[in-house]
């Protein structure tokens, strides 16, 4: 049914149509909106689930790894600096191989404390082992979290949905909310083989020694690569049902024989796209959104980039004294190709900084007349800062 | 739904598989069985072969808790030695449903695992074991939310008074005075300078319905205070006094007999509290002066330094915090009493006399 | 080489796979030590065992063990001075366990239930035969011994009941006749025994005409012939001596009445004999003894060899003891006695460590009586087998009651003249038989005595202060001649008093170590058991850390070095 929501309480009614037998959360801006959707829809007695309330987000990603592990559905949110304390979890989660689902509604990281959005919080993670699904609008958010339960519970591996806060979470668009048979039939009921059982009283969490570990931890990259035709596959079989899909690793967007390419994740595909369908060039020019960032669609990436002259990465976070992330990750995975695109990369809406329809031009400007730095801040504007600290 | 019943059912099978079977005949030992562990006539939640040190008063005070808590239970346990020495992959010494996720958040993994057992309407009860660094110190945060959020899940922390796993560092539980590694007596120091933290009065403000201190040397009383914790519906609290042999400086063989001292002379009082008050106290017979504890300790080897006068001043201190105990939960009895800490241990031919 | 699990997980139980017991350098080991009442017991009675069968319930099995190194019980419950108290370990905890009213009370039981004794052996008519001469407590007991071995047992006895001291010469007040005649008659209802009274050795039948019908012979003569006594060879016209005056009354209840005697001797004849008179109106009543008192000043080997509850009960009704003291003179007016001087007189080592008596210049003191009673010992009377011990006072046997010149014969009781108590000649009976088995056999006797736990092999924690059972006895006022003096225990104070046994040096089954073993090392088999038995190490975990060793209450379990 299509309805106009706020893109929290979308995510909320997502979530409760998966049944989750236990949600943790603790609150943190832009998360809110979520938990406390979710906790409505508790009180007024919509969804049955074991809603705690925890004193951190610490606690939040333990009880549900806690909760996941005792074999029940497990769901939690969380932003920033929520993500931050519960780094030390998510990776022993991924680690675990616990199955679960996380929404990161993406904000920058402080200091300077700062409430608004970029993707640095879950680009710190994407180290963690988690699966990160990248969503470009609301509808995707939905979608993408329904996915993300039935891709976790058959890879065994934890999957992060991240969307935007604010631009994502905060915002009203009009939502197709799947209906919850259709949901049932797509998402089976919650089993964990490995789940704690005192009728089969295994140990989780063992101490590894050298002996074991590199094969533990290879064990976990080959799960991570194998996720990818799972990731392809949940999206295919949400279309089947549901008539939509989300692009399964990555969605494309122009035309197919462009020479310049623009790759980006989250909401900026949107603006992008609206900046394109405005902007009037002879050029010819793709859109790419890099909806799954982890486990890494090298193969995906290498055909869609296929007969690309000039790449620009535009990314909402950065790793200060190297550059951008994904783009240092594409150009990595670039230097095996046959004839790989130049590559430019461009941090901008960082800290929620506003990206106007005109962002689309102006990165063709640039590229056009080779102003565009390998790495820039490319919004950053330097004349207000001292000379010495530009 | 009849829960005793299915209660009962499910006692049944688990004993099945991990222990004895009820109601049936004890093996004849003039014909053994070929496995005689398999027929022990009772749980065993920890099994043998795990690599605790010699002596080891935490791995007997987790294999008496597990045996008292077991089978229908599963444990979150926070990093430290006992999930080390019972954990090196492959192998585990467990026999029930174990769990570890990192050192702070026993308390917050038990508080998902209670809340998604109580989503599938089971009854099985979930344990959290944590050590003092864990408890005391790290994990104290997820376990002041666990007790808060009211979570029906026994935590146990076995207190050992310092970072053990680590190489003997001292926690908020190290005893004042006490050498660690970190806490190094020395021409300015004389050992911790601090004191070991009240934390059974901290978790009690939490107005939980039940929590205790007990002491490795009397195991009945360990049983006693699991069962209890057992049958309360809701967040409830051990601190069982652990010796580490290793970090305490004594022989392993003598890890009962220092404990039992540690409760005796009144530095470690086995209480019993609800909702905030204390409601009952392990009542010492004839109290044991405190030096007798310290000296058969090398951690507390400074203090019986001759020609330091700071030896004797932490000495007295030592025994006038024994004192205070003794006074404010009123542990003195004029009269003997059977479960006291002179009579609490007694036994007889057939076990236990009390 | 296991698959690696996902995410690392482990399966219950698989640390069986690390077998620990690798790195043991200590051992654990279970070790039956003898417990000192078993030690100081002349009759060879294991009380810890027995006491150990009332803890579980099992009062026939205790008697049963009981009756395997004493078919007396409810006798030497009552006539022993019970050196296992004295020995007991309890002792220095609280107080003594009352064993002997415990024996008694199981003694009593057998009879009162009709329990038989377990034996050993069935007898057949082609079993070897053995005499035994003298029905009292050694040739009783080693009778019985020999029966239960599987021997035929010709019994004789030169008078017409059996019993010989326990009938002539102990008071009802001691040992009630009945339960004397109910332990001897379970004794005869033996198959393969045979008693002979009114044999006299070399009266009625001749010693070599024993040896040559039977494999061995055990001599039970007793000491039945008065020493003579006189000092410094005075000696009064009236002499009796003490053993004749019992028996005198034991038989026709005739005692004299002086207005004062003093008694001469420290055993328990001598007591009997003080407590007789007094009771028969006697007003002052001394015994004037060599030995001491029991006290902390006292050495054990120096006490007065009387049944402790004897010595109190003859405090109690006002018999007057001068111990350490001897008679250096007596004072006669004429014929007529009127005093003995005494002096004061110790055992001490001399030269050679043997002990001598030395008496101390300056403490004569004179004593008026109007009667002097050497009590001092007797001697054996030899008549009929003369050949075997010559002139000699008593037997020189080994302690198995061997004579090396006469191979086949064996000796036992107050004929050795080392012995002196009931119990002691029991003991002797059991060794004897023993030994007679061996000779017979043609094996080597062996004797392997446990080594004996010392109190601080105990673990006392373990152990609650608990008084000692009071048993009632009659006031002295109302005490005659023919009621027992000490009263009965009930079926729960005897269970109770059990209770306080702290089994020394064997297993209590009380689960120590098995509930402290950090490791699961310490298999349990089953729930009850008196010998430890069912407690197993399981030395391929066991790391040898030796907290059973310090926790178990008993001194049971021992570490030693890994080999």
């Amino acid at each position: 049914m299509r309805q106009a929501l706020e893109g929290s309480l979308a995510v909320a009614k997502a979530v409760a149509l998966c049944r989750p037998g236990v949600v943790a959360a603790y609150p943190i801006t832009p998360q809110t909106h979520i938990v406390e959707n979710i906790s409505k829809l508790v009180a007024d007695g919509d969804l049955e689930t074991e809603l705690v309330s925890v004193e951190s987000e610490f606690s939040a990603a333990s009880v549900v790894l806690g909760a996941a592990a005792a074999g029940s559905r497990a769901y939690t949110a969380s932003s920033s600096q929520g993500i931050m304390l519960m780094a030390e979890v998510l990776f022993n989660i991924a680690g675990l191989r616990v199955p679960m689902v996380l929404t990161c509604a993406n904000r920058a990281i402080g200091a300077p404390l700062n409430i608004w959005n970029d993707q640095s919080d879950s680009m710190a993670m994407r180290d963690s082992g988690w699966i990160q699904l990248y969503c470009a609008d609301n509808q995707e958010a939905v979608d993408s979290l329904i996915q993300a339960y039935r891709i976790s519970e058959r890879t065994e591996l934890p999957v992060m949905v991240c969307m935007d806060g604010f631009i994502l979470t905060h915002t009203l668009e009009v939502i197709d909310i799947p209906e919850q048979d259709k949901v049932d039939r797509y998402l089976p009921p919650f089993a964990f083989d490995r789940r704690l059982d005192p009728s089969d009283p295994i140990s989780l969490g063992a101490l590894v020694t050298p002996e074991f570990f590199s094969e533990v931890k290879h064990s976990q990259h080959a799960a991570m690569q194998k996720a990818l035709p799972d990731i392809v596959d949940a999206d295919k079989e949400f279309k089947k049902l549901f008539g939509r899909d989300c692009g399964g690793l990555l969605a494309e967007h122009g035309d197919e024989e462009a020479t310049v390419a623009i790759l980006t994740l989250g909401s900026i595909y949107g603006t992008l796209r609206a900046g394109m369908e405005a902007h009037k060039s002879r050029k010819k020019v793709k859109l790419i959104h890099l909806r799954c960032f982890r486990p890494f669609p090298e193969e995906v990436l290498m055909a869609a980039l296929d007969g690309v002259k000039d790449l620009i990465v535009v990314e909402r976070a950065l790793s200060p004294g190297l550059g951008g992330i994904v783009g240092t990750e594409i150009r990595a995975v670039l230097s095996t190709a046959r004839k790989p695109p130049r590559v430019h990369n461009v941090a901008i809406g960082l800290g929620g900084r506003d990206v106007p329809l005109d962002m689309f031009s102006r990165l063709l400007e640039a590229l056009k007349n080779g102003s565009i730095a390998e790495f820039s801040v490319f919004d950053a504007d330097l004349s207000r800062l001292p000379e010495e600290d530009r | 739904m009849a829960p005793n019943a299915s209660k009962i059912e499910r006692l049944k099978e688990l004993r099945d598989k991990h222990g004895r079977t009820d109601g049936s005949v004890l093996p004849d030992p003039a014909d053994p069985p070929k496995d005689l562990r398999q027929a022990q006539p009772r749980f065993r939640g920890l099994e043998a072969g795990h690599r605790a040190c010699q002596g080891c008063g935490e791995a007997l005070a987790a294999r008496l808790v597990t045996e008292a808590a077991g089978p229908d239970v599963m444990i979150s346990n926070a990093t430290g030695c006992l999930e080390v020495f019972t954990t090196p992959w492959p192998q585990s010494a467990w026999r029930v449903p174990w769990i570890h996720s990192l050192f702070e958040n026993a308390a917050a993994v038990a508080s998902g695992m209670e809340a998604a057992l109580k989503a599938q309407g089971k009854s099985t009860k979930v344990l959290a074991f944590g050590g003092d660094g864990g408890t005391f110190d790290i994990g104290f945060q997820a376990l002041s939310g666990m007790l808060e959020r009211e979570h029906n899940v026994l935590y146990v922390c076995f207190d050992n008074e310092a970072y053990m796993n680590t190489g003997i560092q001292r926690s908020g539980s190290t005893p004042h005075a006490a050498r660690t590694t970190t806490s190094p007596p020395g021409k300015a120091r004389m050992g911790k300078r601090h004191l070991k933290k009240d934390l059974l009065s901290i978790i009690s403000a939490h107005h939980i319905p039940y929590g205790a201190s007990t002491s490795v040397a009397y195991p009945a009383d360990i049983r006693r205070k699991v069962r209890r914790a057992m049958e309360i519906q809701g967040p409830t609290f051990l601190l069982v006094h652990s010796p580490c042999p290793l970090g305490w400086g004594h022989d392993g063989a003598l890890t009962i007999e220092i404990a039992r001292l540690a409760v005796q002379s009144g530095l470690f009082p086995l209480v019993e509290m609800e909702r905030g008050e204390v409601t009952d106290v392990m009542p010492i017979r004839k109290p044991v002066p405190v030096a007798n504890y310290l000296k058969a300790q090398q951690r507390f080897r400074h203090l019986f330094a001759p020609d330091d006068p700071r030896a004797l001043q932490e000495r007295e201190h030592l025994q006038a915090l024994a004192d205070y105990n003794i006074e404010i939960y009123g542990l003195y009895s004029e009269e003997a009493d059977p479960l006291d800490t002179d009579g609490a241990d007694t036994v007889r031919r057939g076990g236990l006399a009390n | 080489m296991a698959a690696i699990t996902r995410g690392a997980y482990a399966r219950p139980g698989t640390s069986l796979a690390f077998k620990t017991g690798t790195w043991r350098v200590e051992i654990p080991y279970h070790k039956h030590w003898a417990a000192p009442c078993h030690a100081a017991c002349p009759a060879g009675e294991d009380q810890q065992a027995w006491l150990a069968k009332i803890q579980e319930g099992k009062l026939h099995e205790a008697w049963n063990e009981l009756v395997t190194a004493n078919p007396m019980p409810a006798i030497t419950g009552r006539v022993c001075p019970h050196p296992c108290e004295q020995a007991c370990n309890r002792g220095i905890y609280d107080a003594p366990i009352a064993i002997h009213n415990i024996e008694r009370f199981l003694g009593d039981e057998a009879i009162r239930l009709g329990w038989n004794y377990p034996l050993l052996r069935p007898t057949t008519p082609e079993s070897p035969a053995v005499a035994v001469v003298g029905a009292g407590p050694s040739g009783l007991s080693a009778a019985y011994h020999l029966v239960r071995r599987g021997f035929r047992v010709n019994l004789f006895d030169a008078l017409p009941e059996a019993g010989g001291l326990l009938r002539s010469a102990i008071p009802m007040t001691r040992l009630p006749r009945e339960v004397l005649d109910s332990e001897i008659q379970r004794i005869f209802s033996l198959d393969g025994l045979r008693f002979h009274p009114r044999h006299r050795l070399g009266r009625d039948v001749s010693l070599s005409e024993l040896q040559s019908d039977h494999a061995a012979v055990f001599m039970g003569p007793g000491a039945e012939r008065s020493k003579a006594w006189d000092v410094d060879g005075a000696v009064p016209a009236d002499l009796h001596q003490g053993l004749h005056l019992i028996k005198e009354w034991v038989d026709h209840g005739e005692i004299p009445t002086p207005k004062s005697v003093a008694i001469h001797g420290g055993g328990n004849t001598a007591v009997d004999l003080a407590r007789i008179m007094k009771r028969r109106g006697v007003e002052e009543v001394y015994v004037i003894t060599a030995s001491g008192l029991p006290g902390p000043g006292t050495a054990p080997d120096d006490v007065l060899n009387v049944v402790p509850r004897e010595l109190e009960e003859a405090l109690e009704e006002g018999v007057v003891f001068f111990p350490h003291r001897t008679i250096q003179r007596l004072i006669m007016r004429g014929s007529k006695m009127i005093g003995v001087e005494m002096v004061h007189l110790k055992k001490l080592p001399g030269k050679g460590g043997r002990k001598s008596r030395v008496s101390f210049q300056g403490t004569e003191r004179v004593l008026n009586v109007d009667m002097v009673i050497p009590s001092i010992g007797e001697a054996v009377d030899s008549a009929g087998f003369e050949n075997l011990i010559g002139n000699a006072n008593y037997f020189r046997p080994d302690d198995w009651g061997r004579l090396a010149e006469h191979p086949g014969v064996f000796v036992g009781g107050d004929a050795r003249g080392d012995r002196g108590t009931v119990s002691a000649a029991i003991g002797d009976g059991c060794k004897a038989a023993m030994a007679i088995q061996a000779h017979v056999e043609q094996t080597e006797v062996i004797d392997a005595p446990r080594e004996t736990v010392g109190y601080e092999s105990l673990n006392v924690n373990y152990f609650e202060p608990k008084p000692r059972a009071y048993v009632a006895k009659i006031p002295v006022p109302e005490r005659d001649d023919f009621t027992e003096i000490e009263q009965d225990m009930i079926y729960a104070q005897v269970v109770e008093e059990a209770g306080r046994c702290m089994s020394c040096g064997n297993c209590l089954a009380c689960d120590n170590c098995w509930t402290f073993c950090p490791d699961n090392a310490v298999i349990k088999t089953r729930d009850v058991c008196s010998d430890g038995s069912h407690y197993l190490f399981d030395y391929e975990f066991c790391k040898g850390c030796g907290l059973c060793a310090t926790e178990c209450p008993c001194g049971f379990i021992l570490m030693r070095p890994q080999d």
